[in-house]
């Protein structure tokens, strides 16, 4: 029966371990983003199809072509080469480098300049948006539509004029495109320090008639990135529309489904883990906003969001206008918050995927950073962040504590109790009542202190694996990225050798915090007293065995906060233990080794010296 | 309503063996309670204000008092498991009348 048991156990544990994997994904290394796959590079599809009276959106999506149509599908050219094809505006800001296409008005070339794909701060820069041509195609246009199929709009091929070459923080871009009927068209891109682009469409109308247009903004990309694709974290195209976020996933948008929502406030974005491109229209008017999908396969469907406004009507001789922003760049929560409050953009902050414990995840993040600040360094923050848990928890800890050394030495009597009285329950529970009586055994604090930590393992979890201020963090030694599991491993002969480990070892591929938090665990239940139930007790042996291998794979600053918090509890706990007489280390094994007969009986306890 | 007045026999009058739903879920929750005991249980040991500890004590008593009363029981348990309760021996009710603790 107890080898059953044990067999059932250790296959439950296994489920476990595969369960905890699959809803907590550990954090991996970002690869470089290499995929053999190639993308159609197509021209966008020109403007509104005549005769509709709602105005859409027009851009890469609206006409979709037809599998295997005339679009052959070029190779895909280098970033420079790209960029080569269409007269360009740079722009080179201390977060930011690029630049936009005349043609077409496209913001479609953002790199961050403060951020590495890699570790390695010789590593590519992070590509925010990607031009046409290249191998995945990602960018912003903004223009207008008309219900009135005759006039001539602003396509993705129209070439503007500019006079300038460069934009910058506090000199905005201006573009002018004429449609040879009347109507001109010009948009001013402002840039900030960070990664907040105004745009101000306007159309002067020098016809003799009014005309009625609708300005739209878009966001496409080609090809569905590569995503961790996992429930911790959400990627891929969301909003806030009316007050609240919808969330979606690249796989809502395949057979071309579309999504159609009608908003005032918000905005409308496709995210990765730590980078966004999203547009913000103006909070005050109402918008239609679709976010779609078009094409056969996940490499070659172009996902899209857009919003439309409402019509303008511009009298002859005047000019209309409309301003919107366009956030492209890093999801830092300070830059991010600072946004919400300066544009008053309802419910920006929720492009970091705080998740459903917000209210645990960001006072977490808030005070990991305001220690990063006073200290600098974000391992001695989390440190730091476990003293101040374990010292909530200090004087529940030690009740516990000095309940479990009275405990300990009482376990031989007790297992001598039940020995005696074996299968009459009744006479054990009377004779066990009796025992906790004459040894006052005051109760331990109960489950509750252990429970209230979980919501902290987990918010710290959270913000590791989400927030961009914890990426390559250091921590003192080989721990230089404290998002990313630990490197020095056990099949690298602990950073000896470099070599590329198989996959099927990652399992066993453990590092070194991991298997001192491994160690931690060990010696802390050396110290706990040992399940009354055999088989319970067994199993129990091998789980820090079992949570080594668990634990590995997550990011280096989880590990280290568990194996701290650990070592404090150890502390904490053999110093009450001792205080308490109970046998602890060597001797509570001498203990446990005696024949129960021969166990101290009535023994009175120490009366606990007053601190 | 036939027009005797007696109910018409219908899908909804027919009923599982009530013995074996009760065994089944009983069953389901004694083994959801003994993974339980063997793997997250590992971080409250020691813990516990209470002889038998609430995991124990809802095994025994839904094995004594069935899938619900037994899950009724042990619910209240985990009520009075806190900084502010008793604790102490605390037994499954008997099925009969029983006061051992006392």
């Amino acid at each position: 029966m107890d080898q059953k048991n044990l067999i059932l156990a250790i296959v439950l544990s296994v489920l476990i371990i595969g369960g905890w994997q699959y809803m907590f994904p550990p954090a991996k290394v970002v690869p470089p983003t290499q995929t053999a796959t190639q993308t159609t590079v197509q021209p966008n599809a020109p403007a509104t199809a005549p005769g509709s009276t709602a105005p859409t959106a027009p851009g890469a999506s609206s006409a979709p072509a037809a599998p295997g149509a005339a679009g052959t599908a070029p190779a895909a050219l280098p970033l420079d080469k790209a960029l080569a094809l269409s007269p360009r505006i740079t722009f080179s800001t201390p977060e930011l480098l690029g630049s936009i296409s005349l043609k077409g008005a496209r913001i479609d070339d953002v790199e961050l300049a403060k951020h590495r794909v890699e570790l390695d701060p010789k590593s590519a820069p992070v590509d925010v948006l990607a031009p046409l041509g290249t191998e995945h195609p990602y960018y912003a246009e903004f223009g207008w539509s008309a219900s009135d199929p005759a006039l001539k709009m602003p396509g993705p091929d129209s070439v503007w004029s500019s006079d300038q070459k460069t934009l910058e923080p506090g000199k905005p871009a201006h573009m002018v495109w004429d449609n040879g009927q009347g109507l001109v068209f010009a948009l001013d891109v402002a840039i900030d320090e960070q990664f907040m682009f105004t745009v101000k469409e306007s159309v002067e109308n020098k016809t003799d008639k009014p005309v009625t247009l609708f300005p739209w903004a878009l966001i496409v990309r080609h090809g569905e990135p590569k995503a961790e694709g996992t429930y911790v974290l959400h990627e891929g195209p969301y909003g806030v529309f009316n007050g609240s976020l919808k969330e979606f996933g690249y796989k809502d948008f395949k057979d071309n489904k579309r999504e159609k929502i009608e908003t005032t406030g918000g905005w409308v974005g496709i995210t990765d883990k730590y980078w966004m491109a999203a547009l913000i229209p103006d909070q005050k008017s109402k918008v239609d906003v679709t976010l779609k999908g078009t094409g056969p396969t996940p490499e070659t469907t172009k996902y899209q969001v857009d919003y439309v406004g409402a019509g303008i009507a511009i009298a002859p001789g005047a000019t209309g206008s409309t301003e919107g922003h366009f956030f492209a760049g890093a999801k830092i929560v300070r830059v991010i918050d600072a946004y919400r409050e300066k544009l008053g953009i309802e419910g920006f902050d929720l492009v970091i995927d705080w998740g459903w414990f917000k209210f645990l995840t960001k006072p977490m993040f808030w005070l990991l950073e305001w220690l990063y600040v006073q200290i600098g360094n974000f391992g001695v923050s989390i440190l730091i962040l476990t003293v101040i848990v374990k010292a909530l928890f200090f004087p529940l800890a030690n009740k516990s504590y000095a309940a479990m050394s009275k405990m300990k030495r009482l376990q031989p009597e007790m297992e001598k109790m039940k020995q005696r009285y074996g299968e009459d329950r009744q006479k054990l529970n009377q004779e066990m009542m009796q025992l906790y009586r004459r040894e006052k055994v005051n109760p331990a604090a109960g489950c509750l202190p252990i429970l209230l930590q979980i919501p902290v393992f987990f918010a710290l979890y959270k913000v590791l694996y989400t927030t961009i201020e914890m990426r390559h963090q250091p921590f003192f030694g080989w721990i230089k990225d404290l998002s990313a599991p630990d490197p020095l491993t056990v099949f690298t002969g602990f950073g000896l050798f470099h070599w590329q480990v198989p996959e099927f070892l990652h399992f066993f591929n453990i590092g070194l915090w991991p298997l001192f938090m491994g160690v931690t665990m060990f010696l802390q239940q050396k110290l706990n007293p040992a399940p009354t139930d055999p088989v319970q007790a067994r199993v129990f042996q091998f789980l820090p065995i079992m949570f080594t291998f668990m634990m590995a794979p997550f990011s280096a600053g989880l590990v280290i906060y568990w194996a701290w918090s650990n070592t404090l509890s150890i502390g904490q706990q053999y110093f009450i233990m001792k205080r308490h007489g109970a046998p602890v280390g060597k001797q509570a094994a001498a203990a446990a080794a005696v024949p129960a007969t021969t166990a101290p009986a009535d023994k009175k306890p120490k009366k606990p010296k007053k601190g | 309503m036939t027009s005797n007045g007696q109910l018409a026999p219908g899908p909804l009058n027919r009923q599982f063996p009530a013995g074996m739903i009760s065994r089944l879920s009983s069953g389901a929750l004694r083994g959801a309670i003994r993974f339980y005991q063997l793997t997250l249980a590992y971080f409250f040991v020691g813990a516990c204000r209470y002889e038998p500890s609430c995991s124990a004590y809802a095994l025994e008593a839904v094995t004594e008092h069935g899938a619900l009363k037994g899950s009724l029981l042990a619910a209240h348990r985990f009520c009075r498991c806190n900084p502010w309760g008793a604790g102490g021996c605390d037994p499954v009710p008997a099925a009969r009348a029983n006061l051992i603790c006392r």
